[in-house]
């Protein structure tokens, strides 16, 4: 006999199914974070380690390292249950596709966009990015990290069962505006400059992203399912 | 009201493949040689008689390959949204098939608008590439082709990487002003524009009307080279039907 469940039942049965599994294997949320510090310690190795010229750059080195690592990160959403079936029984299961889809992305992004933040701070001050900047820098890592996770949901799901490589070349061309506009606020809050309508516009897109993202996502998922 | 009735219903039977590909084999038996005319005349006149440039020399000649590619670059991604938003809704077979078509043409196109202004920005500007606003997009537009290429050659049933393809240009599009956008911001952000592709002289008509009918002539050969694509994809998925068997008996 099955269950009556509502929404937001499904939603949260979803959520701590994902947030669980994750933590069970600390491989899920780890590999993306040492993946975003090596990718940060590669740019000093490169570029040389001269303070000023570091910090300059290191607003663009922190961004450029959390597209990488998120959209790299894409394999846990989605590819997994579909590999070991779970994918199917949900879709089966007549629950709403959608707040499946929301559910996943809020599980993914606490997994692997919230460990970026601390990462970030930590690569800031290695980087020497100046302190004043750091709250600049965290509030749009955390509204652009939440936008990389919508669109590496929506990557995963057209190009499920395949690698996180076409997902992220799929992927990226879209995520151009995140990346400009969580750049803007920091290179305008350098400046001395007002960058809080940056982080409005930031936050604008989270907005049209979670029900537009999500349903794109859906209508993949259900593709690849019929 | 009965003559709409009539369009309409010419319109979906369009979408049988039968019937398109015969239409399709009517269309290009004229539309070849007029397409190759408008090119050649539209060249000719651009390359040998359109006066030449007072600041450019004949360099700016090249205009007359860039400016329609780089048009049709563009053109096409807004025709795949199109067809892709009927393969999604409709679920019609021939759109799917269209966007399969017209995704390598149009990457061609752009990359070819890409590369013929560098070639056209190294003598003017001395550099074949410049961070431009204008540039920038054009590139990413190209990254997004290879992206949608990318995606229905990686699936293996041809009606889910359709689809599939059809989301990710209906996506692609709504996202394209967005990313035009904060490219332009971007712009105003990190460096003052050096060089400006709109600041350049407006032209007189002898240069304009040769670029138009370049213009033209691009249309018209993109529509015989969809033709034709689309003739080859329709045989490729329907070998096994009874018709084409019969078609290439007779040839």
């Amino acid at each position: 006999m099955k269950e009556k469940s509502t929404v937001l039942n499904w939603f949260i049965l979803v959520l701590f199914r994902d947030l669980i599994l994750s933590f069970k294997r600390i491989a899920t949320f780890m590999i993306p974070l040492v993946f975003f510090l090596i990718v940060i310690t590669l740019f000093p190795l490169a570029l040389g380690t001269e303070n000023s010229f570091l910090s300059s750059l290191s607003s663009g080195v922190i961004w450029v390292s959390a597209l990488l690592a998120s959209l790299l990160a894409v394999e846990s959403i989605f590819n997994e249950d579909f590999r070991d079936g779970t994918l199917d029984h949900f879709l089966l299961s007549g629950e709403p596709t959608f707040i499946l889809v929301l559910a996943k992305v809020l599980a993914h992004w606490l997994v692997t966009g919230a460990p970026l933040l601390l990462a970030c701070m930590i690569s800031a001050l290695f980087l020497f990015l100046p302190e004043a900047l750091f709250i600049p820098l965290l509030v749009s890592l955390l509204l652009g990290t939440f936008l990389l996770s919508l669109l590496g949901a929506l990557g995963g799901a057209l190009t499920i069962g395949k690698t996180a490589i076409l997902s992220a070349v799929i992927v990226l061309p879209l995520s151009i505006p995140v990346l400009i506009l969580g750049v803007a606020v920091i290179t305008n809050a350098l400046n001395g400059l007002d960058f809080i309508s940056y982080i409005y516009f930031l936050g604008a897109l989270v907005a049209i992203g979670i029900p537009g993202i999500c349903l794109a996502t859906t209508e993949a998922l259900l593709i690849n399912y019929e | 009201m009965n003559n709409f009735k009539k369009i309409k219903k010419w319109l979906i039977s369009l979408g049988s493949p039968p019937l398109f590909f015969k239409l399709a084999t009517k269309i290009l038996s004229w539309l070849y040689p007029i397409s190759f005319f408008v090119v050649l005349i539209g060249l000719t006149w651009g390359i040998g008689f359109a006066p030449t440039d007072y600041k450019q020399g004949d360099v700016y000649r090249i205009i007359f390959i860039h400016v329609p590619s780089a048009i049709l670059g563009q053109s096409v991604y807004l025709m795949m949204a199109v067809f892709g938003f009927i393969c999604l809704i409709w679920r019609a077979k021939l759109a799917g098939m269209f966007l399969r078509a017209a995704a390598p043409i149009g990457a061609s196109f752009t990359l070819l608008a890409l590369v013929s202004g560098a070639i056209w920005g190294k003598p003017t500007w001395g550099t074949w590439w410049v961070w431009d606003a204008r540039l920038t997009s054009t590139l990413i537009l190209f990254f997004l082709y290879a992206g949608i290429i990318g995606l229905y050659s990686s699936v293996d049933q041809k009606q889910k990487g359709d689809r599939l393809a059809s989301l990710i240009s209906v996506v692609g599009v709504i996202i394209i002003p967005i990313i035009k956008k904060s490219v332009d911001w971007w712009q105003t952000l990190h460096q003052p524009s050096t060089f400006s592709i709109t600041s350049a002289p407006s032209m007189t008509s002898d240069m304009y009307l040769p670029l138009l009918t370049c213009v033209l002539g691009f249309y018209l050969l993109l529509a015989c080279i969809l033709l034709n694509r689309l003739r080859a994809e329709i045989l490729a998925r329907e070998r096994n039907t009874s018709w084409v068997i019969n078609f290439l008996n007779n040839k």
